[in-house]
């Protein structure tokens, strides 16, 4: 065999797979077609997702820390995992108005990122709706972002978290010296010496992505692969 | 008649001095910083996995919080280690099977260190809090253009050998070598052109990324490293390959089905179905190239039983290669979408995959060859049996301790993601880390043994003695190599005994 049918012959063999698996997908998932969203009646009948907060820098921050090493950002349909059988990964099992909020991750929910952090293990649990949970239950009745600076601090400061693995984050924070009154968002850890500890830059970019985390807002019939739902939930 | 052999055997055994003498400086070079970046890598992952069961070890310093440490700890072993072990062994085989004298030197020296000083970069960009964020291809973007310049610097010398080579046979180390050389490029241009230039939707790039890992284990670590056994298992039992069919098999089926695998990762993210299954369909068929390669060099080395019991660099072959049958088990078992796929996907087994892949099988090999080539290029023997016992027995010890903790640990851990009814604890992998860590340290004192052993030999501090250094000690007063004698005395035709 000579070395140019060596090539051809593993040209053929890559390059096949190779426009069908990741260029041709890429390129045609570049842009997505609007969705219809009818049912809807705020948004002129089209789907546009929406997302509230500093999405692209707290991504990265969220990026250079390696939080996806631990956390995944993925509900997966029910042929592929239990996922959304959890009653707080894929939306709330019994929110206040909406009910049932669960729903599988769409195309959509990445809106404002770069790349999707999807994860590598779940040694923490699924970050995909962490905002809705913040809100409704780990912080329920006080401040979601007090809440989740305090656990970036230091995840077992919280007794009910006191076997967590997730790593302390010190680094976040910086300490200042308090003139006058405490900073509005300082940690709640007297350190002494008329000092506070308050969150970075990088922190509140962080928080405010974190918060950003709801991806069970309403979608539309097309998107809309959860399985009805019996009255009382399961 | 038995003149004419006898010049030819002495021409042949020049020549091949002469290949071994001109790769002295690259091939030891690339070895040696590559062991160092292996003992740098081994040691960010004893910190990394010491701090999953014990998360505030270390905390206090922004460097070694675990989310950069991790990604440190794979791009280290894989840019750091895998491939400079790579370069040596790509540039060494093309240059001994093509017959030709490497020309290249300076070039490659130079492109060499760029390539370490990326790497190195890199790596403190990734601990100052510059990672991307994209497994595998976490250095700052500044480090892929510099590292896939200087990788074409290295690369292209053994090309050229291969295009102006002697006529005659190719071998199928030479096959494997020149398809991981081709598909390198290919993959990391891809990857990196389509995630850092190209702006697409967010999942299809998580999607390549997951290919990417895929495709630089079976398309780069694998071939390269079937390339050297390919080489070893003929060369030092002195028998040819079982089998040329099962081989080529082996090659063409590896280079069909491994470009699709890759994105089961994404089983159930919203990207094309099709996607993740075909790659869970890949990696599982990966199972046929894996094993054909596997048994055609087993059935190479086994053939001689003695040679086996004494070569250093066949016990390393060996176990990579069984390494390399594991591997091939476990992408069936872990990859089987509807069972044990939504229990593997996110978690420790998939780490416990890349380190089989990694270290289980390729980096095992590479030590196997680099006991080899070693002796070859600097003209002195290994100076220790014992460090060499020690560092196989150390390395596969602590592998089978790192794979099996992570590879069950990880079952067992997705199987508790999996039962929804109880509540979420975030303690299944402890017990599993700290095993991890320990077996971690195992492999990290062997490996700081073997890079002073290296550096030592590169230093021309190795035994200056015509007696290869094997792991077991002769029976008889005289060794069946003749008087033990001084190696710079022995003429080429003492080196054609080797």
């Amino acid at each position: 065999m000579s070395l140019r049918t060596f090539i051809l012959g593993l040209s053929a063999s890559f390059g096949v797979a190779w426009l069908a698996v990741i260029v041709v997908p890429y390129l045609k998932m570049r842009d997505l077609a609007p969705i219809p969203f009818p049912e809807s009646k705020a948004t002129a009948g089209i789907f546009i997702p929406k997302r509230a907060g500093r999405v692209a820098d707290g991504a990265k921050v969220y990026a250079e820390n390696g939080c996806y090493i631990c956390h995944t950002q993925v509900v997966r349909p029910t042929y592929a995992g239990n996922d959304l059988y959890r009653p707080d990964w894929g939306g709330l099992k019994n929110d206040e108005d909406r009910g049932d909020t669960r729903r599988e991750t769409n195309a959509f929910d990445f809106t404002g990122e770069t790349f999707a952090q999807i994860g590598l293990t779940r040694m923490g649990p699924d970050l995909s709706n962490l905002g809705r949970r913040v809100e409704t239950q780990y912080a329920a009745g006080g401040d979601p972002a007090a809440w989740l600076y305090l656990h970036l601090y230091n995840p077992r400061l919280n007794p009910k978290l006191w076997d967590s693995t997730c790593p302390p984050h010190p680094f976040l924070f910086e300490k200042r010296e308090i003139k006058g009154n405490l900073s509005a968002d300082a940690l709640p850890i007297d350190i002494g010496n008329n000092r506070q500890l308050v969150p970075n830059a990088d922190a509140k970019a962080l928080v405010s992505y974190l918060l950003s985390l709801k991806k069970d807002h309403a979608v539309p019939a097309s998107l809309n692969f959860t399985p009805a739902k019996k009255e009382d939930g399961n | 008649m038995s003149a004419i052999t006898s010049t030819t055997h002495d021409q042949d055994a020049l020549l091949r001095a002469g290949i071994d003498r001109s790769l002295r400086h690259p091939v030891m070079f690339f070895l040696t910083s590559g062991a160092a970046w292996l003992a740098v890598s081994i040691l960010l992952g004893v910190i990394a996995s010491a701090k999953v069961h014990n998360p505030g070890f270390l905390s206090s310093c922004p460097l070694f919080t675990y989310g950069r440490v991790f990604p440190a700890h794979i791009n280290a072993l894989v840019y750091g280690w895998g491939m400079q072990a790579a370069f040596a062994m790509i540039i060494w085989l093309m240059a001994r099977l093509s017959r030709k004298e490497c020309t290249m030197i300076g070039t490659i020296l130079t492109a060499g260190h760029v390539w370490n000083l990326g790497v190195g970069l890199g790596v403190i960009g990734i601990l100052m809090g510059h990672g991307t964020g994209m497994p595998w291809m976490e250095f700052p973007a500044f480090a892929w253009p510099v590292l896939l310049l200087s990788y074409f610097a290295i690369v292209i010398g053994p090309f050229i050998q291969f295009r102006v080579r002697p006529e005659g046979h190719v071998y199928i180390s030479q096959w494997y070598l020149l398809a991981a050389m081709l598909w390198f490029p290919w993959i990391y241009i891809t990857a990196n052109t389509l995630l850092h230039c190209v702006p697409g939707h967010p999942l299809m790039g998580a999607g390549i990324n997951a290919w990417f890992r895929s495709a630089f284990i079976f398309l780069f670590f694998t071939p390269v490293a079937l390339g050297t056994a390919y080489y070893l298992a003929p060369k030092v039992t002195g028998r040819p390959v079982f089998s040329y069919s099962l081989a080529k098999l082996g090659f063409w089926s590896l280079a069909v089905i491994a470009p699709w695998a890759g994105m089961q990762k994404l089983a159930g993210a919203p990207i094309p179905h099709f996607l993740p299954y075909l790659g869970a369909a890949a990696t599982v068929l990966l199972f046929v190239p894996c094993c054909a390669a596997a048994i055609n060099t087993l059935r190479t080395m086994l053939a001689s039983r003695d040679t086996l019991a004494a070569s250093p660099s066949l016990r390393f072959t060996v176990a990579g290669i069984t390494g390399l049958i594991v591997l091939a088990v476990a992408a069936v078992l872990l990859n089987l979408p509807g069972s044990s796929l939504r229990l593997t996907q996110f978690s420790l087994s998939g780490y416990g995959f890349e380190i089989l892949a990694l270290y289980g099988f390729f980096s095992l090999v590479m030590f196997g060859a680099t006991y080899f080539i070693v002796p070859r290029i600097t003209r002195r023997e290994w100076l220790s049996r014992s460090l060499i016992k020690m560092h196989f027995l150390f390395s596969v010890y602590g592998l089978i301790t790192v794979i099996l903790f992570t590879l069950f640990g990880g079952l067992m851990q997705g199987m508790g993601q999996e039962d929804w009814q109880s509540a979420w604890s975030p303690v299944a992998a402890r017990p599993y880390a700290v095993a991890t860590t320990f077996a971690w340290c195992l492999i990290l004192f062997s490996n700081i043994f073997f890079f002073l052993h290296l550096a030592l030999m590169w230093l021309g501090l190795g035994r200056r003695s015509t007696h290869p250094t094997l792991l077991v000690r002769s029976h008889h007063g005289s060794s069946p190599h003749g008087e033990e004698g001084d190696i710079d005395n022995a003429g080429p035709g003492h080196a054609a005994t080797h």
